[in-house]
């Protein structure tokens, strides 16, 4: 077992996020099921479940794929809406896509594995207090990050251009948020922290002992790092740079706000304006468009199964051991300042020009006659938007602990039973995260509203609880199955030897193991569905509105000093909640 | 004495046959309004995502009749399949659809999923045009003008554009941020009415004038405030009245504003009928057009325009140019994909 010191310094075993395609470790120890009736109808259920959640609103998505009308609409099947996507249009198009996505994937893993490094690995100085700040650019709402890096990076007057003329005395402006590269950057503000909270723990949670043997046997540094290290995280690097890449295929904010003016196109600016650029929305076209890539991307993840097939990456086994952390003298110096300039650069240049700004009339304009609370007194007094809080308050604590548990309950079964259906299992599990935001509402508002009327689940708060369920699984699940695949049986094996039951293995041996995965996903899902727009938007009801929409409103009309007020609040919300997550339940859980 | 009286008995019988029928409508009305309020609930679903004025209309309409209203407020897209979706699975949850004139046509009233209205008592009052506008599915509610907004800091009076056909002047070439005129929106709407009113040779002019397109609305107008941009274009009135304090104007071109006339329907299957056309005849009352009018939007009945607040009476009365035709829509927005690369 690792050491009590081990435990708390975070042995998170998160993320071999591809879990569908590793291979399956050896069985000694992994619980029988087929024969039992009862955990056969369970596992069952189970089934169904998932496939209510993304199966039915995909299935629903896909009728529209291959009918001239939407459902519920008289029309005839055809293949048109794939036919017409094969364009040179289209395919520059995707070009433009995988080539964003491939270069932020890229760059922001790199960055991540050395910030994970210098956290996890090493005793560069604050860096607990460091794995907090990091994360903080994912929590942010994009619209407001969009708005600061728009202030900073604009090539007529952007702020970082003027101080860069003022500087060198040039008239010229290095940076155009407004382009390809623009694009990039915003996604990376996100990728970065994303694959960081992803991996960290992973390079935290390794046994040392074949690191020292390498070291032992005369390997540099560097080769131990890349030769052992870096290998034995390829699973959970692997898993999360395909997470990573899919994500940026997705990306939708970024492109649209600084992709648009600049002729940047991507596959979901695409999609979003043949649903809302045309007299009478082109829902086939839309569909065909989202299926073609959910296929790409689905020979993208069976090219990462194919890699890791037949190889163990168990890190976390029954004999204990310390983590190995990197004394670096003077360095640890350099180290630190490299992390402050990150969180400079990511967190205090964008948050820093929200923060002021909200203390001002406009954003921007910084007199001293227009100093002003009014934007607080404004978010104060707005009681729409504390019914929304409220509202989403109680999704987000419901709807994290839901999927999170939704998630241990489909990692356990894929990674630690021999049930012959456990790949379908995660299969249904990964569906809803290949496919477009933009798309995946419209399918679950279809799924929904076409059910019977006896099942209240359309025009309640049910249907957003649900379709959180359905968007947060393939996260909850990716990250519970990278943690236990980390997990060796002889764990299980030794509770069960010493007459432990399965409910007292499964929580104080796979849970106490298992929590600060299930903790860091709870955070992600938790703000993953404050944050969430394309669904709510289309399912929210009368008393069931969310604090995404509401923010969207108010962007809309223009009232960015209160959607900045606004984001400062997630902003503390976030470092409370990560604070509470990292210093007090992982401390407890290790105690169990 | 007997020819008076016969006389003034004739006079008598003949206000009374006028009167007549008025009181009829009116005993009508009265039915409808009796049981709007039994109704005690409406809703209404609208493609004016946030604005504010929808809390001020709700609770004077709530105060006056005791009705609640259900607002859901979402983008136009998804307000539209929100709405296709429930009519097609028979869930029907609203009752008046306030939505632009070009989609509420073709997406509602072509399609045949709004329901017969009939009058309302404050229709009498709609202003020259807005009547001609009304039918029996669709009723106007208010008017979105656009103008051109400017820097003031940039742009010296003497430089500020007096007409539309000012734009193509080189001097703004590569100084004109603009909604995007290839999707739906004030672009798209300005695009289409300048296309109709001054000729393809415009167009031709304006597209060699570099414009910068973009759809984020809320922060491109504070880029030309931020003096990014000297000049904005189509620029929403409403919004421009949220700016007090900027280094910004709205200019009314001479030939007018571009507009979007935003209108009102009731829905086949809306389970509050009664409240619905109570509603629809409300937001058409001097109380609540000049709640519109004070919000920089153009009322559409006599009388109000000129009792606006003083910063938002040149809007509320200005010279409107001319909005899209909704028959010619996707054409124009190929147009504009085309011309506008």
């Amino acid at each position: 077992m690792p050491s009590s010191k081990a435990s708390t310094s975070g042995q998170a075993l998160r993320s071999e996020l591809a879990a569908p395609l590793l291979p399956r470790s050896r069985a000694v120890g992994a619980w029988r099921i087929d024969g039992r009736l009862g955990r056969n109808l369970s596992l069952g259920l189970l089934v169904l479940f998932l496939a209510f959640l993304s199966l039915y609103p995909l299935a629903m998505l896909f009728y529209g794929s291959v009918h001239s009308t939407p459902p519920g609409e008289p029309g005839a099947f055809n293949l048109s809406g794939y036919r017409d996507i094969i364009s040179a249009e289209n395919l520059r198009v995707l070009a433009n896509t995988i080539g964003i996505a491939a270069i932020t994937s890229t760059i922001s893993m790199v960055v991540a594995i050395g910030l994970a490094f210098i956290v996890a690995r090493t005793d560069t100085p604050f860096a607990r207090q460091f794995e907090v700040l990091i994360t903080l650019p994912f929590f942010i709402p994009p619209i407001l990050t969009a708005m600061a890096w728009a202030m900073l990076g604009n090539a007529k007057i952007g702020a970082l251009n003027q101080f860069f003329k003022w500087a060198t005395g040039t008239t010229v402006s290095p940076i155009d948020i407004y382009s390809y590269w623009g694009v990039v950057w915003h996604l990376m503000q996100y990728g970065i922290p994303f694959l960081f909270l992803l991996i960290v723990d992973a390079f935290r949670a390794m046994d040392p002992a074949l690191e020292e043997a390498a070291s032992v046997s005369g390997a540099s540094r560097w080769r131990v790092f890349r030769g052992i290290t870096l290998s034995l995280l390829l699973p959970v690097l692997a898993g999360a740079f395909v997470l990573s890449f899919i994500r940026g295929v997705e990306a939708f904010e970024s492109a649209l706000f600084f992709g648009t003016p600049a002729g940047v196109k991507v596959i979901t600016t695409t999609i979003f304006d043949s649903i809302t650029q045309r007299a009478k929305p082109e829902y086939q076209l839309a569909t065909s468009l989202a299926f073609a890539i959910v296929g790409l991307m689905f020979l993208l993840v069976f090219v990462q199964w194919q890699i890791l097939r037949g190889r163990s990456f168990q890190t976390v086994t029954g004999r204990g051991y310390q983590p190995r952390v990197m004394r670096l003298g003077a360095w640890r110096w350099a180290t630190f300042a490299l992390l402050c300039l990150f969180f400079f650069v990511t967190t205090i240049l964008p948050v820093g020009q929200i923060a002021l700004g909200s203390f001002f009339r406009y954003i921007g304009f910084y007199r001293l006659d227009s100093l002003t609370l009014e934007h607080y007194a404004a978010t104060a007094n707005n009681a729409e938007l504390w019914r929304a809080v409220r509202n989403t308050l109680i999704l987000g604590l419901t709807g994290a602990t839901a999927t999170m548990a939704l998630g241990t309950i489909v990692g356990y079964v894929t990674i630690r039973t021999r049930w012959r259906y456990r790949k379908v299992v995660d299969g249904l599990a990964w569906l809803p995260w290949m496919m477009p935001g933009v798309v995946m509402g419209v399918g679950l508002l279809w799924s929904y509203a076409f059910l019977p009327r006896q099942i209240p689940i359309y025009g309640t708060i049910w249907a957003l609880l649900f379709a959180y369920l359905a968007l947060g699984m393939p996260i909850s699940s990716r990250i519970m199955s990278g943690a236990f695949t980390q997990l060796s049986f002889d764990l299980e094996e030794c509770s069960r030897v010493h007459g432990a039951t399965f409910g007292q293995t499964l929580t104080r041996i796979l849970v106490a193991l298992a929590w600060p995965a299930f903790a860091v996903g709870w955070v992600l899902t938790f703000f993953g569905i404050l944050r969430e727009l394309s669904a709510s938007i289309l399912l929210y009801s009368v008393g069931s509105e969310v604090l995404s929409v509401e923010l969207y409103k108010l962007w809309t009309n223009g009232q960015v000093e209160e959607v900045s007020v606004i984001g400062l609040m997630l902003v503390a919300l976030v470092i409370l909640f990560r604070w509470v997550q990292i210093r007090f339940l992982n401390r407890q859980i290790s105690a169990i | 004495m007997l020819r008076f009286a016969r006389g003034f008995s004739a006079m008598a019988a003949f206000v009374l046959a006028l009167a007549g029928p008025a009181a009829a409508q009116n005993a009508d009305w009265d039915k409808i309004v009796e049981a709007a309020k039994k109704e005690g609930t409406v809703s209404l679903y609208t493609s004016t995502l946030g604005a504010p004025f929808h809390r001020d209309i709700i609770k004077a309409f709530t105060a006056k009749y005791g009705i609640t209203i259900e607002l859901l407020d979402v983008r136009a897209s998804e307000l539209d399949e929100r709405i296709r979706t429930e009519q097609a699975s028979q869930r029907y949850n609203c009752d008046v659809v306030q939505h632009g004139s070009a989609s509420l046509l073709n997406t509602y009233d072509r399609p045949g999923l709004l329901q017969s209205r009939g009058e309302v008592p404050n229709q009498k009052n709609l202003r020259e045009g807005f009547a001609e506008a009304t039918t029996d599915m669709r009723m106007p509610a208010y008017v979105l003008p656009y103008g051109i907004l400017v820097n003031t800091d940039l742009v010296k009076p003497a430089d500020e554009p007096k007409s539309w056909k000012d734009l193509t002047d080189p001097k703004w070439k590569g100084k004109i941020l603009s909604d995007d005129f290839r999707a739906l929106g004030g672009g798209s709407v300005l695009f289409a009415v300048t296309d109709d009113k001054f000729g393809t040779e415009f167009h031709e002019k304006l597209s060699q004038q570099g414009l910068i397109f973009s759809r984020e609305v809320g922060t491109d107008e504070r880029r030309v405030a931020a003096g990014e941009y000297p000049l904005r274009i189509p620029q929403l009135a409403s919004n421009y009245l949220r700016m007090k304090g900027l280094p910004v104007k709205l200019i009314i071109p001479e030939e007018g504003a571009s507009f979007v006339r935003f209108e009102f329907g009731i829905l086949k299957g809306a389970p509050h009928p009664n409240a619905a056309k109570l509603l629809i005849d409300f937001y058409l009352s001097p109380e609540a057009q000049i709640i519109y009018a004070n919000a920089g939007m153009g009322p559409v009945i006599n009388g109000v325009a000129e009792k606006a607040n003083p910063e938002a009476r040149a809007v509320a009365g200005a010279k409107l140019m001319g909005t899209n035709v909704p028959d010619k829509l996707n054409a124009q927005l190929d147009k504009a994909k085309q011309m506008y690369k």
